[in-house]
């Protein structure tokens, strides 16, 4: 019988061992995928809630502000870190948005939940001209689930959670814009599917929109 | 050190193949989500912003690609020596850093195996890289000639396994991150 290197047999079963591995991973996305994962359903508030009001920083200040929900103004609240790449899109967006207007009805403001410092390490967050703000009382926060980031939350003018989830692309945020300042759905949403269209929709089930008029 | 005896060249030899291929399989991870690596890697850069900004990319590029040629050559090539202390100095590094991002950036993602991965720095990372750098040291212990001289075509052979690794990684971080989850805040 033949005989093979020492090295040779470890390897193998290095590879074997590895490939497994990530066999296992594979299926796993795979079944998340066609499941939809119990835990994303659990980010952000609920749509239809009443929103909390939060306190904050804004970073070199040191009093501390008041967000209030509702009192007329609609607003967008986006929980974002500099340290998450896919914030760094969502305040891109925004920020975008802003510079051409389309969010001058809605306060936009950016909570980060990583030190103040941090903003340097994004470009995305240095150049914003959107408000960023550190959240100074955790208790507030609970309410809002934000279990993950980025996660945008839509809330109307009269202080009721429109929308929440997570999402990055501008299509997607200007429905949250729309949902919470109350205008006619873009055709974009009246071309959904019937599921969607209802009132929940987007990737993994993990956004959720209606519209409070 | 000198390893003779069939467990001690198990062993030995154990290490160095799994840590190979763990190398392939983290570079081929991170290859697939660059940007997300590259905003770990900016919490490590010393200097001023617009520089720090500026070679994060480039330095996550290089780690990965670093990562997947390392393990691909210690996985094909047992008998280059020289590759023992590579590994090793490599090992040293992520238990470095893991340190560092322990003490200044404790509870930050890590993403050291792209978007596989959503471990943090904390104190049980510091001691997987440090079992890490044990078992890269141990595996420059020397075995006999016999045990690791492969010819061309099984060392071509392990190359093909080891790129299928890293593929594998590539595409399940792909995967993994296209989803995009929402990162655990």
């Amino acid at each position: 019988m033949a005989s093979i290197p020492l090295y040779l047999a470890v390897a193998q079963w290095a590879l074997l061992g590895a490939l497994g591995v990530l066999v296992i991973v594979m299926f796993r996305q795979l079944g998340r995928l066609l499941a939809g994962n119990a835990k994303t359903g659990e980010l952000g508030p609920p749509v239809g809630s009443l929103a909390v009001p939060l306190s904050y920083l804004r970073p070199g200040e040191a009093d501390v502000r008041a967000f209030t929900p509702g009192g007329g103004q609609p607003a967008l609240i986006a929980f974002v870190d500099p340290t998450c790449p896919s914030c760094e899109q969502l305040v891109l967006v925004l920020d975008a948005m802003r510079a051409a207007g389309e969010l001058a009805a809605v306060r936009v403001l950016l909570l980060i939940s990583d030190p103040a410092s941090y903003l340097r390490i994004s470009e995305a967050f240095q150049a914003s001209e959107l408000e960023i703000g550190r959240p100074a009382d955790p208790s507030g926060l609970d309410a809002y689930r934000a279990t993950g980031t980025p996660l945008l939350v839509a809330i109307d003018a009269a202080g009721v959670v429109a929308a929440a989830g997570s999402t990055i692309r501008q299509a997607d945020v200007r429905r949250y814009r729309d949902a919470c300042a109350g205008h006619s759905p873009t055709q974009g949403q009246e071309e959904r599917p019937a599921a969607q269209a209802a009132g929940t929709w987007g990737i993994d089930g993990t956004e959720q929109v209606s519209h409070h008029r | 050190m000198h390893a003779e005896g069939i467990f001690l060249q198990l062993a030995v030899l154990g290490c160095k193949a799994s840590l190979a291929v763990l190398l392939l399989a983290a570079g081929g991870a991170k290859l697939a989500d660059l940007a997300g690596f590259a905003s770990t890697v900016r919490l490590f850069v010393p200097g001023r912003l617009p520089r720090a900004l500026a070679i994060s990319p480039v330095l996550a590029a290089a780690i990965a690609a670093g990562e997947v040629l390392a393990g691909a050559a210690s996985l094909s090539m047992p008998a280059a020596g020289w590759l023992n202390p590579v590994v090793l100095a490599i090992c040293c590094c992520f238990a470095v850093a893991w340190t560092v991002g322990y003490v200044r950036h404790a509870g930050r993602a890590c993403r050291c195996f792209g978007a596989l991965s959503r471990q943090r720095f904390t104190v049980a990372g510091i001691g997987r890289a440090v079992g890490l750098t044990l078992a890269a040291a141990a595996a420059t212990a020397g075995v006999p000639q016999v045990s690791i001289e492969l010819s061309l075509l099984t060392r071509l052979g392990l190359l093909g396994g080891g790129a299928l690794v890293a593929m594998a990684a590539f595409s399940a971080a792909a995967a993994a991150g296209a989803r995009r989850e929402p990162e655990p805040a």
